[in-house]
């Protein structure tokens, strides 16, 4: 298979380029001072400052954003995994009808206008449950429909892989409840898909804008939009950090929930 | 089929997330096609206006943009995911790259049109290193502001996308089967062809609907990029709902959101027979 | 307000920090001369709206200060610190009633933003008490009769042209369309309309947002028209000329933002007079010159209208806000930032202007040139805008 892995590396390889390159571009943006007009051989190590860092991280703004993001995340997280997984693998199991209508009802968060969620969110909530509106907390369940699209289709693939029936119907006839077998047969089985699920909706809470800005919530995306306007090297410093760690954070966390393949 | 749930208990477990749907999307999507045939005096019914003219090629513009940078999305993300499986002995490289592929994923509008621009743009780094070495990507027409630099932008979160979408269906992909078809004496390409791919179909399609449909909602990064992203359909919609010159056509504005919804629906539909059809066989 | 765009940054000003100590000196020695306050007895601290007596020689009333103190805060939304140098307003705001906060939510919305925001936090303790919007929207909020007409002190002054008639709003602050040019990257500043179309520039112009949705972008293509035969009632010489600007290339897709000025991408570009100081010393921490020229062929000036919200949570210390923006210490503020004050000949006849403050402005004959298209030719000039500009040139 030595023309397998070959292939493989070159594709890691080129893909991998394509991701790092504009990364580069914009961190070199974010750190040094010099047009790119005005670079040469001669300053290519001048003007290089991590000033812009230690002024974002140091706004309370910025923390206070980024904190209540942070928990926004995980609340979606939560509430989509609870919400997705049950439904969906009895879904898989008894009724392809409602399998497919899931899958129809997932993809449509993507076409509707997240004005229009705004208007009818708070619409409907004004007079009946106006906490919804009043706590930041009431972005969580619009940020489960906005993950929606992404969080489905990978529990949905991850659950289409398993042989369902057998695994549940070898549980139940061990004498298993149906909790039990969600808990403990399940989701083990889709661990790739449930942390997939988990970390795409994570990065789409701290990556949406519309919503919180219609809503007048102080989310961290929000913070770095205004930052961008004020001050872009300095949110882009912020950014490229970010995604940094980010990255590291998702891969981590990969590795403590990876499934040992026999 | 032991069938321990009854009828009405099986159409109660689906309770809770029809009705968060209800309440979080469905009504305001009522919304959306409330206000959109809401049509005043002496205008056209705004669903028909929304499909003539210059929104007609709105429309297709959108969709010539999505299909094609799924397409390719498609291709390259699924090789992503495959060679991540074939070098899953390789310590951290999965790891680091499904972590990158959910960052990636989400990006987009400013942040990531820019950082396109900063590499290759009229004085984007990579232009700049690759004049040096007498390479001239502007004076060769590349515009990162033109229809393909739009489509390799949006190649950032759709590659990423469907690799990330793929990696969980590889895995059900077990061991023993490729171990089993070899030990029958099947070749390389008969397991890819006969029963891999059958079983991957489901979720590749499903990928690839996926990709379409962010595609086609998607609008920050190629309206950041490029004026020409302002001929996209939620670019217009957002001229319409949220922009400061154009006032009181809001009802276009949600007819043209009213006929994304319905256009999305149709994709949807068309993936899920086209679906039927590939899991029939391995049933 | 303003600077539309789609996620988020729109205008293209700085984080401006600079605060001259003119400027502060002028505060102080202005606060003496500021409106003065009666000594009525105070009414028991309750919020209760307070109605104006226009004609009354108190001003602002006593009882509207206290209610406002008792508020202790005014929602305010829209009002980036680099956009007509609102940092020094809003600061400025705070010396004088250090009771009363002044949060900015959503510092980058558009004005249609706004209007929703108001709408959908009705009722709310975090719906926006004052607007600062463009004349479009300005209508919008005035047809849902969401203004609570209020006219300032300093009414009188304010020339007709700049506030309404019955009080919903006032103009505080007003610019001129300017082309900025990195000269850093472009080495001859080009001077008007005319220039813009020489071959020397190909794919180097920019606008600030699509005209179908940005103010600036907007006021741009009024401004392109004026220049070449149009006027309020015909913007499609404006609309013809960026057609042809974008069929020979000189106009680029690149969206104008203060990153694309710094890293060079978005040479020359339209916008306010105003959104240029604010990028100052960002410009200068690279390492990079600019020119700011007003177009010599087409002179177009364009306000933003603020007001008191109907029915908001802080409705007196709103008042306060809008009698704060056209007092002196505002308008000095405004004058900071590059843009025009409503007060401005009022100001400059009372000696209140130094050199110094005038220094950002354009020049007096120029700011004499101003007119202002009334409601309704701005809005035939936006049909004729929604229907012509994309088949004409953003479609090609």
């Amino acid at each position: 298979m030595r023309l397998g892995r070959f292939i493989a590396w070159l594709v890691v390889g080129v893909v991998a380029l394509f991701y790092v390159v504009p990364m580069i571009a914009m961190t070199r943006f974010a750190f040094q001072r010099i047009p790119v007009i005005k670079l040469s051989l001669g300053n290519v190590f001048d003007k290089w400052t991590v000033a812009p860092l230690f002024e974002s991280f140091t706004e309370s703004e910025f923390r206070s954003s980024a904190t209540l993001s942070l928990m926004l995340a995980v609340a979606t997280a939560l509430l989509t995994l609870v919400l997705l997984v049950p439904t969906m693998a009895i879904a898989h199991l008894r009724s392809p009808r409602m399998r497919r209508l899931i899958e129809l009802s997932a993809t449509l968060p993507f076409v509707v206008p997240a004005i229009a969620l705004v208007v009818g969110f708070a619409g409907t909530f004004r007079e009946t449950l106006p906490i919804l509106i009043r706590s930041s907390f009431g972005l969580v369940p619009l940020y489960v429909v906005t993950a929606l699209p992404f969080t489905h289709r990978t529990i949905e693939n991850g659950l289409a892989a398993l042989d369902l029936r057998t695994l549940v119907n070898a549980s139940r006839s061990l004498g298993a409840s149906w909790t039990r077998t969600m808990i403990f047969v399940i989701a083990p089985n889709i661990r790739a898909s449930i942390a997939t699920a988990s970390f795409l909706a994570f990065t789409v809470v701290l990556g949406e804008f519309t919503i919180a800005s219609l809503l007048l919530k102080n989310t961290l995306p929000l913070y770095l939009a205004y930052a961008q306007g004020r001050n872009p090297q300095g949110a882009f410093a912020v950014g490229i950090v970010l995604i940094i760690v980010s990255t590291i954070f998702v891969a981590l966390s990969n590795r403590l929930g990876k499934v040992v393949r026999a | 089929m032991a069938s321990s749930l009854g009828q009405r208990t099986r159409h109660l477990a689906f309770l809770p997330y029809a009705v968060f749907l209800f309440i979080f999307l469905i009504w305001p999507g009522l919304y959306v096609f409330r206000q959109a045939l809401n049509q005043s005096a002496g205008e056209r019914n705004p669903m028909i206006e929304a499909v003539t003219g210059q929104y007609r090629s709105s429309f297709i513009f959108s969709l010539q943009l999505s299909f094609i940078s799924s397409a390719i999305g498609l291709v390259i993300g699924s090789a992503v995911a495959i060679a991540i499986m074939q070098l899953a002995d390789v310590r951290g490289l999965r790891n680091i790259l499904v972590g990158y592929s959910s960052v990636a994923a989400n990006m987009g509008g400013i942040p990531l049109a820019f950082a396109f621009l900063a590499a290759f743009g009229m004085q984007g780094l990579a232009t700049r290193l690759l004049k040096e070495i007498n390479i001239d990507i502007i004076g060769w027409g590349f515009k990162i502001s033109d229809f393909w630099g739009i489509v390799l932008v949006y190649l950032y979160f759709q590659i990423p996308l469907m690799t990330l979408v793929l990696v969980p269906a590889l895995d059900g992909l077990r061991r023993t089967w490729a171990e089993a078809a070899q030990s029958l004496g099947a070749t390389v390409s008969q397991y890819w062809r006969f029963i891999a791919l059958p079983i991957l179909t489901p979720a590749i399609l499903g990928g690839f609907l996926l990709l379409v449909a962010n595609a086609f909602a998607a609008y920050a990064t190629a309206y950041a990029l490029s004026s020409g992203g302002s001929k996209l359909v939620p670019v217009q919609i957002r001229f319409f709902l949220q922009g400061e010159t154009i006032t009181g056509k809001s009802n276009l504005g949600y007819a043209l959101a009213a006929w994304m919804v319905i256009i999305t629906a149709m994709l949807v539909a068309g993936f899920q027979v086209m679906t039927r059809r590939a899991e029939r066989w391995r049933q | 307000m303003t600077k539309q765009h789609i996620t988020s940054n729109k205008n293209i000003g700085f984080g401006s920090r600079f605060r001259s100590l003119a400027a502060l000196a002028l505060v102080g020695a202005l606060a003496l001369s500021a409106c003065g306050s009666d000594d009525e007895a105070t009414d028991d601290t309750v919020a209760e709206e307070v109605t104006t007596d226009v004609a009354s020689d108190v001003c602002p009333s006593q009882e509207i200060v206290d209610a406002a103190v008792a508020e202790a805060k005014v929602n305010l939304i829209a009002l980036p610190d680099n956009w007509a140098n609102y940092k020094g307003i809003l600061a400025s705001f705070r010396e004088k009633h250090p009771e009363i906060e002044n949060p900015v939510a959503n510092p980058d919305a558009s004005s249609a933003d706004e209007l929703v925001a108001v709408e959908t936090l009705a009722g709310q303790e975090t719906q926006p008490d004052a607007l600062d919007v463009s004349p479009a929207i300005a209508q919008e909020v005035d047809s849902k009769d969401l203004w609570e007409p209020y006219k300032p002190c300093t009414w009188d002054e304010i020339p007709d042209f700049l506030k309404d008639a019955d009080g919903k709003w006032v103009a505080a602050y007003y610019g001129i369309m300017a082309i900025g040019t990195n000269t850093t990257v472009v080495k001859t500043a080009p001077e008007s309309f005319a220039d813009l179309a020489k071959p020397e520039y190909k794919g180097l112009v920019s606008l600030n947002g699509d005209p179908r949705e940005a103010g600036s972008a907007f006021n741009a293509v009024v401004a392109a028209s004026l220049a070449n035969g149009g006027s309020f009632d015909d913007i499609m010489p404006g609309i013809q000329y960026f057609a042809d600007l974008k069929a020979s290339g000189n106009l680029a897709g690149t969206d104008v933002t203060e990153a694309s000025v710094i890293a060079g991408e978005t040479p020359i570009w339209l916008d306010w007079t105003y959104n240029y100081p604010g990028l100052a010393p960002k410009l200068v921490e690279n390492g990079i010159t600019w020119a700011i020229r007003v177009p010599t062929d087409g002179v177009h000036g364009g306000y933003y209208a603020q007001g008191v919200v109907k029915g908001g949570p802080n409705n007196n210390a709103a008042k306060l806000w809008i009698e704060h923006i056209v007092s002196d210490e505002g308008a000095l503020g405004y004058l900071e930032g590059g843009a025009i004050p409503a007060r401005f000949e009022a100001l400059v006849a009372a000696g209140k202007v130094s050199e110094e403050a005038k220094a950002n402005l354009p020049a007096p004959e120029l700011i004499a040139q101003i007119k202002f298209p009334t409601q309704d030719q701005i809005a035939k000039m936006k049909e004729a805008l929604a229907t012509n500009w994309g088949p004409m040139v953003a479609d090609k």
